[in-house]
């Protein structure tokens, strides 16, 4: 009897959230990025199981190898397998591009929503606090947060995060002083409902599209960051890579050895690609004003 | 706006940038043609003042800038006056009598007297201005004890002058080599006027070095110090062989990649390179041989321990790491250039002295070695770091070490890549475990790599010292007759090898890129330059 009730009301109306999913599911550029980064995921968890290789094992003696039967990518100067480097690597860039970007997240929407709610003389001290953290040179505070902390992997996702939540503070925050003046929160608050409560099941749930889209620009942001800081020597370390690593280091050798520096590259690339049509695709999907695919 | 209006406007952009580019005159051909030399210089100086500096990126610049009572010829690297128009040993070579050139100037037009040689050794000895290299003055009497503050009267110290142009210099004992050290900058002279107006002479850092304020005695002044971008030293005319000075300006850039620098030297950037990459030396060799110069070099590779941090303080810990590494697969697969594996910390065949002690690549016996410091299996082994200063090619030896300690020994190891001056700054305040380090030989002497181990060396950054080692060392200087003074060099040698606050690597070769524009440029194995003797024409 249940069971078929619930029937009964999915097919009448759908959810806010089915309602996405059946719109991006016709979006086949996102459908792409979806499923490319799916594959990815899954490789970078699969990598042991892929490939006879340790990313960190030498062989002097191959040296430098264009592709072959025995090294589908190629190897390094050092001779070690670049398809098992990049496997490895990708688990550094995935996990620093989810990860920091999950931190952002959730540190960026409770500050930007709790600010904007609330308003006035909170509003202003918090918001206030966001901008003095914009003006510091964010290396400079990474590398003073990586001094005080250490040298960690871990540690390098959270500051990573730690860093880019501003952005979305802001955006949240923008959003959060719009969707306050509509009726259903007005709604809300007459039936005496707490704070805490509109803002986590009521204004939250409706900023989602915007905040998701932001994330998945955020995701490359702190993939190149991460090689960034590596290359500084802050971030992961020899004989660890992570894709950035890999190019940066593709790029000194590109004449002598180009695919150190295209396959690496040309992975990045498609991440990035992938994550701009999947938040392009999740931007329309959860935007309801005009219930399509909306022409960018 | 309609995206076919951009896109034609981004075209015409593109147009009009490279067509400049095709007119563009390349820093090349314009210094050619004004005889301005652009040299890649490695990294950015840490200091001019030659009194402190210890590198080979700082002692390009202060032989631009300053000269000693000597100079070396070029090529065959024989001394020539410089300061000094002549000299004469006496007292079976305890004492020296030179005499200075009466044209001698400083580049504000004061002459260069042989007080200011008095005034500038003893600067240099000053225990407060914390020369690491004041134990090259040693070899003058008292030196040593003036240095250690033992005695306070700079006027017991063997150097005197007894009138504007003439400069006596006394000994503790004879050294064979010692005319070759008046051509190193730890001798140059310093203008005593400037060294004051701006500080005490034993204060570091005064701005004494700064553009507009320097005054120096070399075949260039100093015109322009913009940090992390370029120096720019020209012309001194109040030089006494300004005649034969041919360039006009030198401009130095502290490129610390050498994938960047070679781009700039295709790009017609440079004249000269600092270094080559390792990928490239194969392209250069077929493509471009006139360019390519890779000489032998007196210099050494090598990796130093902190022996006062653990497990480092280990000898035995240090001999396994030694042992485990193979230095031809080193040179052969990584720097590729033709250095030499080097298994003693000497070069070979210096001036006819050769290193009997060797290190050998002995992976089963390092293991041995590491289980009985209590390590076996490399268990409980903690995670030692290693610093480099950046670049690709100390990168790569490092990885590959890395890796050899790990394999041979089950040992981790972190990287850790520094800026060449917070590298020094490291090395110096003994805070590392393991760094990589070069010596050049400051004069062909054995003795120039083997007195940096001494205990009271100013470069002796191992924390290492060993009273036999010193004792040798000091033993040595007091002999004349080469066969005897190298059997207790040898000794010395084995010492250092068994002990091992340093682990050679290799021995370098000079790589670097010259422009065919380039004249008077020649190859000599201490790869010194005196950019006095060099001049610029089109070659095509």
């Amino acid at each position: 009897m249940k069971q078929s009730m619930a029937d009964v009301k999915g097919a009448i109306s759908a959810s806010p959230r089915q309602d996405a999913w059946r719109r991006l599911k016709k979006n086949k550029p996102a459908m792409f990025g979806l499923a490319v980064l799916s594959v990815f995921i899954l490789l970078a968890l699969a990598a042991p199981w892929i490939t006879p290789y340790s990313y960190s094992g030498q062989n002097l003696e191959l040296g430098a190898s264009p592709p072959s039967t025995g090294h589908w990518l190629g190897s390094d100067l050092f001779g070690r397998d670049m398809l098992t480097r990049i496997l490895y690597g990708s688990r550094v860039s995935l996990a620093v591009g989810f990860i920091a970007t999950a931190v952002a997240l959730v540190i960026g929407v409770a500050w930007g929503a709790t600010a904007g709610y609330l308003g006035g003389r909170i509003d202003n001290l918090m918001m206030r606090f966001v901008d003095i953290l914009y003006a510091l040179p964010f290396t400079v505070f990474i590398i003073l947060l990586m001094v005080v902390f250490g040298r960690n992997i871990f540690l390098l996702f959270l500051v990573i995060g730690a860093v880019e939540w501003l952005t979305m503070a802001r955006i949240v925050r923008g959003q959060v002083l719009h969707i306050k003046q509509q009726d259903f929160i007005e709604a809300a608050v007459s039936f005496g409902l707490s704070r805490f409560h509109i803002i986590v099941k009521h204004v939250i749930p409706n900023i989602i599209g915007p905040v998701i889209v932001y994330a998945t620009l955020t995701v490359p942001n702190v993939i190149l960051l991460e090689s960034f800081l590596s290359f500084l020597g802050l971030g992961i370390q020899p004989p660890q890579s992570s894709w950035g690593l890999l190019i940066a280091y593709g790029v000194e050798t590109m004449e002598e050895y180009p695919w150190l520096l295209i396959f690496p590259a040309s992975v990045l690339s498609l991440t990035l690609f992938s994550l701009n049509f999947l938040g392009d695709g999740l931007r329309d999907a959860f935007d309801v004003r005009d219930g399509g695919v909306r022409e960018g | 706006m309609d995206k076919r209006v951009l896109t034609i406007g981004l075209i015409a952009v593109l147009f009009t940038t490279t067509s400049c580019g095709i007119d563009y005159e390349t820093n090349v051909a314009d210094g050619t043609r004004r005889q301005v030399l652009h040299v890649g210089n490695g990294d950015e100086p840490r200091e001019l003042d030659p009194h402190i500096v210890t590198g080979n990126i700082e002692f390009k610049l202060c032989m631009a800038l300053l000269e000693g009572l000597l100079s070396r010829h070029p090529e065959d690297l024989r001394l020539m006056p410089g300061v000094a128009e002549s000299w004469r040993e006496g007292d079976g070579g305890k004492t020296y009598l030179f005499r200075l050139r009466e044209d001698a100037k400083w580049s504000n037009g004061d002459p260069v007297v042989a007080q200011d040689f008095v005034f500038s050794w003893q600067r240099a000895l000053l225990p407060a201005l914390g020369n690491n290299y004041a134990y090259m003055l040693y070899y003058l009497e008292n030196a040593e004890k003036f240095h250690k503050g033992e005695i306070k009267d700079f006027a017991k110290v063997g150097v005197k002058a007894l009138d504007e142009r003439t400069l006596e210099v006394r000994l503790e004992n004879p050294a064979p080599f010692f005319l070759q050290l008046l051509a190193h900058q730890s001798y140059y002279p310093v203008h005593r006027e400037t060294i004051e107006k701006f500080g005490a002479a034993d204060e570091r850092g005064t701005k004494w070095t700064r553009p507009g304020n320097h005054v120096g005695n070399g075949p260039f002044k100093l015109k322009e110090w913009a940090l992390n971008r370029r120096i720019v030293v020209e012309k001194n005319d109040h030089y006494w062989d300004a005649d034969a000075v041919k360039l006009n300006q030198v401009v130095f850039y502290p490129i610390q990649n050498a994938t960047t620098e070679e781009r700039m030297f295709r790009a017609g950037q440079l004249h000269i390179t600092n270094n080559l990459p390792v990928d490239k030396t194969e392209y250069y060799r077929k493509e471009r041989p006139e360019a390519l110069k890779i000489f032998p070099y007196f210099s050494t590779y090598y990796y130093i321990f902190n022996t006062l941090s653990p497990p480092l303080d280990d000898i035995r810990v240090r001999q396994a790491l030694t042992m485990s590494i193979d230095r031809k697969q080193i040179t052969e697969k990584i720097t590729k250039a033709g250095q030499l594996p080097a298994f003693n910390f000497t070069p070979p065949d210096t001036n006819g002295y050769t290193a009997k002690a060797r290190v050998t690549y002995d992976a089963e016996r390092a293991r041995t070695l590491l289980a009985e410091a209590g390590y076996p299996g490399g268990e409980n082994f903690p995670v030692i770091e290693l610093m480099y200063n950046t670049s690709e090619e100390h990168r790569r030896i490092a990885i590959a070490i890395q890796q050899m300690w790990k394999i041979n020994l089950n040992v981790n190891v972190t990287l850790l890549n520094q800026d060449w001056k917070v590298y020094l700054d490291k090395r110096d305040s003994k805070d590392y475990q393991v760094a990589r380090a070069g010596w050049i030989g400051d004069y062909l002497d054995p003795i120039t790599f083997l007195d940096l181990f001494v205990s009271t060396g100013g470069n002796n950054d191992t924390g290492w010292s060993d009273k036999r080692y010193d004792e040798l060392i000091a033993k040595a200087a007091t002999i004349v007759e080469q066969e005897k003074r190298y059997a207790l060099l040898q000794e010395a040698e084995a010492i250092l090898m068994t002990e091992l606050p340093v682990m050679p690597i290799y021995t370098y070769v000079s790589k670097s890129l010259v422009s065919p524009d380039v004249r008077g440029w020649r190859p000599n194995i201490l790869d010194q330059h005196p950019y006095k003797y060099i001049s610029l024409t089109p070659s095509q």
